[in-house]
């Protein structure tokens, strides 16, 4: 069967073109690499969720190679890959149905206009591949909308020097406030920040079939049980398949986009659940596989148009990928500091933090020694959360040290001791800082020349340079973050900021532009040189803002949508 | 890599899965620091307190449990984490019905439960060729000196801490997978523990999560050449360097 659109990935870049697609009567297919797994599979588990990853491959069967840059005794740098079936480290964020948006957290803040137009505001910044896009604030703004309402974003809106335009109120109000909350914004005031409510990806109230939060406390990186996290799983392919229109083949691994001698798409190559080759065809193709394998299947999918992978005769698809630079921190509340009242307060387990600083989201401060001599420079957000996991939180009791401060196990009185003073003597309120990842000639992928995955296709390298301006960015939003916690009276307070890339947060790699020369796809995120292929992941960003990625992929793919609508139209009126 | 037959043994090296394990579980040495409290000699005192009862209830343990390795890593598991009027031990905490499911239900690496064997085997030699009696027979302090002893070694070192890791779990994680018995860990570091939790039928190697696995042959583009082998979820190591979206 031939469909009007087939979609590689389900996450938050393909949900919203399958639900709005099928919904507009289009027949749409989904290719997932993943399982289908719903609400009854979620559980709040550990092991599951992290200690035993069980949502992702396993890296000896599928992973990367990441490139980090080394020295010679000489001095002299160079790059060198490592395996993540070496390192551990893996990139993976959620290989099922609905990607990692069921994973997410769900942090809903949009981009600013200044984000759209990082070069003419900022100026170039050597060393750095900084564009402006090529659409503004104000052709994306309904589209946050359009999320906010279907998707489903608890949140308020309120008044602060870096309020964004908004032509519409949060539909769902805010969520149930951590007691801590009112901390924040008190010792804001006190200091003279603006502590802001973060929207979220959660539904405050039953809505679109799904049911409201239970506050489990359990949320950051679980799969949700009620179905309230707005993941594209349970906030939109559920619905685009339960209207007819919309097929979802899980365990389908994509791994070619076929193209004939005239550079025309043929179809979608994928081994099917039983592991047989399959072919999929459809009018229009669009490609969602979160950044760096969108980039790693155009960079195989070459053809006799395409020696290079498919929509790559410039040599930009890979290029220009992009993290979220910035760091974490920590400040501890001390039980016997605090009143039984302030002790109860912050031992309630459920409620949300949702506050964020966004006073620094653009820079104007003589004291920060950034690329602009004048100190002005594009800044970043600040969001405030516990951790809840209790095997990572009693990891390291079992560590003491020795007359010689060297370290050595504990057991028995000490560890019971250890962990108890662990879990009830304090509480450590965390923070992490969000700034761009400026674009540059070091952070990209390619294919592996070695090491393949278990169906023998070369893997993505990712070579994970980054810019030190992001540094001096992360430190300066770490400090301002770090004399709230002080001021709230938080001890141990600490922060850490380093190049290192939050391997959850990625986009860019086919950034959208109006050149082709340094672009991939236009402004609508449909190939330059592929009449009929649009990519609707994080891949599209030039610059990814300063805020997480989910809620701009939606509303991009949203924004591309209803294009794609306009072009099916088009091709069936011909 | 020769044949390891002590802790002490000159040639045992750190095999790779413990490694990835120790820097991917994000021990950091922040986290060491934050959580020791210097202890005089290196010697943490075992004293018998009075002991209080934390009411478990036992459940019906596996026979294998009454018999060897299992009496052996029961006995240190009980050491490591004893019982007393400070909070429940391992014993109260299932420690031991936690360890065998991983080495029994859980997906864990050959390698890991081989190197818990063997461990065991030369704690026995090492505890027969100082005195004269199996680990099991030994009285507290003399129990306390030959961990500490072994503790010494890498190797020793690193036994001792794969089972305190699995003390944590066991304390820490959902009942259904063996420990931590009505929640009794929990309470007693006055956690809370989520909801909702797995129970049998949807632990994490029992969600329907198994991709595929293909094996194909890579030089042929026919589809004869494939095995399908459902693989069961596998031990993954967590994110390491992150935050959270």
């Amino acid at each position: 069967m031939s469909y009007d659109i087939c979609i590689v990935g389900s996450g938050a870049g393909a949900s919203p073109v399958a639900y709005s697609l099928a919904k507009a009567g289009a027949k749409v297919l989904v290719l997932e690499k993943g399982p289908w797994l719903t609400e009854k599979e979620f559980y709040k588990d550990e092991l599951a969720i992290s200690l035993r990853n069980v949502y992702n491959p396993n890296l000896e069967d599928e992973q990367h190679v990441i490139e980090e840059q080394y020295q010679h005794d000489n001095g002299e740098a160079y790059w060198q890959g490592e395996a993540t079936s070496e390192s551990g480290w893996s990139f993976w964020n959620g290989t099922v149905v609905g990607g990692s948006s069921n994973f997410m957290s769900g942090y809903f803040h949009r981009l600013k206009p200044i984000d759209f137009r990082l070069k003419s505001t900022f100026g170039a910044i050597e060393g750095a591949n900084v564009e402006d896009w090529p659409i503004s604030y104000q052709d994306l703004e309904p589209y946050y909308a359009q999320v906010e309402r279907d998707v489903g974003v608890s949140g308020k809106t309120v008044n602060h020097p870096n309020q964004e335009p908004r032509s519409t109120d949060f539909i769902y109000p805010p969520l149930a406030e951590h007691a801590i909350s009112s901390w924040i914004d008190k010792a804001a005031k006190l200091i003279g920040y603006h502590a802001v409510p973060v929207p979220r990806a959660i539904l405050s109230k039953p809505a679109m079939g799904r049911q409201s939060c239970e506050y489990s406390g359990y949320c950051s990186s679980y799969g949700c049980a009620s179905g309230a996290k707005g993941s594209g799983r349970a906030a939109l392919l559920n619905h685009a398949v339960a209207g007819g229109n919309c097929t979802i083949k899980p365990k389908s691994k994509v791994y070619k986009i076929a193209t004939d001698s005239n550079g025309k798409i043929t179809g979608i190559l994928y081994y099917d659940a039983q592991g047989r080759k399959q072919t999929a065809t459809a009018k229009i193709y669009v490609v969602a596989c979160q950044a760096i394998e969108t980039s790693r299947l155009l960079l195989a999918s070459k053809g006799e148009k395409f020696p290079n992978g498919l929509a790559n005769n410039n040599g930009q698809v890979g290029k220009n990928l992009v993290f979220s630079a910035g760091g974490t921190g920590s400040g501890d509340f001390n039980y016997d500091e605090l009143s039984e009242q302030q002790v109860n307060e912050l031992k309630q387990v459920g409620p949300f933090i949702n506050r964020s600083l966004q006073d620094w989201y653009q820079i104007n401060d003589k004291e920060f020694k950034g690329a602009n001599s004048q100190g002005i420079a594009k800044g970043g957000t600040i969001d405030f959360l516990f951790h809840q996991n209790p095997v990572a939180r009693a990891g390291g009791s079992q560590w003491g040290v020795d007359e010689n401060e060297n370290n050595q196990l504990v057991w028995g009185e000490q560890l019971k001791q250890n962990l108890k003073q662990e879990f009830t003597t304090y509480k450590t309120l965390r923070f992490e800082v969000f700034n761009d990842w400026l674009p540059n000639d070091d952070c990209f992928v390619s294919l592996d020349d070695g090491v393949t995955d278990k169906w023998g296709d070369a893997v993505a390298k990712v070579r994970i340079g980054y810019h030190d301006h992001d540094l001096t960015v992360g430190k300066y939003l770490s400090k301002k973050a770090e004399k709230l916690l002080t001021a709230m009276g938080a001890k141990n307070v600490s922060s850490s900021v380093s190049g290192y890339p939050p391997s959850n947060l990625m986009a860019g790699g086919c950034r959208f532009g109006d050149d082709p020369k340094t672009s991939v796809l236009n402004k609508y995120c449909q190939a330059h040189e592929v009449d009929n292929l649009f990519i609707t992941d994080g891949s599209f960003m030039p610059t990814g803002g300063s805020v997480p990625y989910t809620f701009t992929i939606y509303a991009n793919a949203f924004r591309v949508a209803d294009h794609i609508k306009q072009r099916l139209l088009q091709i069936k009126g011909s | 890599m020769k044949l390891i037959q002590s802790f002490f043994d000159q040639n045992y090296q750190t095999p790779s899965w413990l490694t990835d394990k120790l820097t991917k579980k994000n021990f950091s040495r922040r986290m060491m620091i934050k959580g020791a409290l210097k202890s005089a000699g290196g010697a943490a005192v075992v004293a018998t307190l009075p002991f209080r009862a934390w009411s478990a209830e036992s459940a019906s343990l596996p026979e294998q449990l009454t018999s060897d390795p299992w009496l052996t890593l029961d006995s240190v598991l009980n050491h490591l984490l004893p019982s007393s009027n400070s909070g429940p031990g391992a014993k109260e905490i299932q420690a031991t019905l936690y360890l065998f499911n991983v080495v029994h239900l859980q997906p864990t690496e050959q390698d890991e439960i081989d190197f818990i064997y063997k461990g065991v085997g030369w704690l026995n030699n090492y505890s027969q060729s100082q005195l004269q009696k199996s680990f099991v027979e030994l009285e507290v302090e003399d129990k306390e000196k030959l961990l500490r002893g072994i503790s010494q070694s890498t190797a020793g070192e690193n036994w001792l801490n794969t089972l305190l890791g699995y003390i944590i779990e066991a304390t820490l994680t959902p009942p259904v997978y063996g420990g931590n018995p009505n929640q009794i860990g929990w309470q007693w570091l006055e956690h809370s523990g989520g909801f909702p939790l797995p129970s049998e039928g949807t632990r994490f190697y029992e969600v329907p999560n198994q991709q595929s696995r293909v094996i194909a042959d890579t030089t042929s583009h026919t589809a004869k050449n494939i095995e399908v082998v459902n693989i069961i979820a596998r031990r993954q190591l967590p994110k390491g360097k992150g935050k959270k979206a």
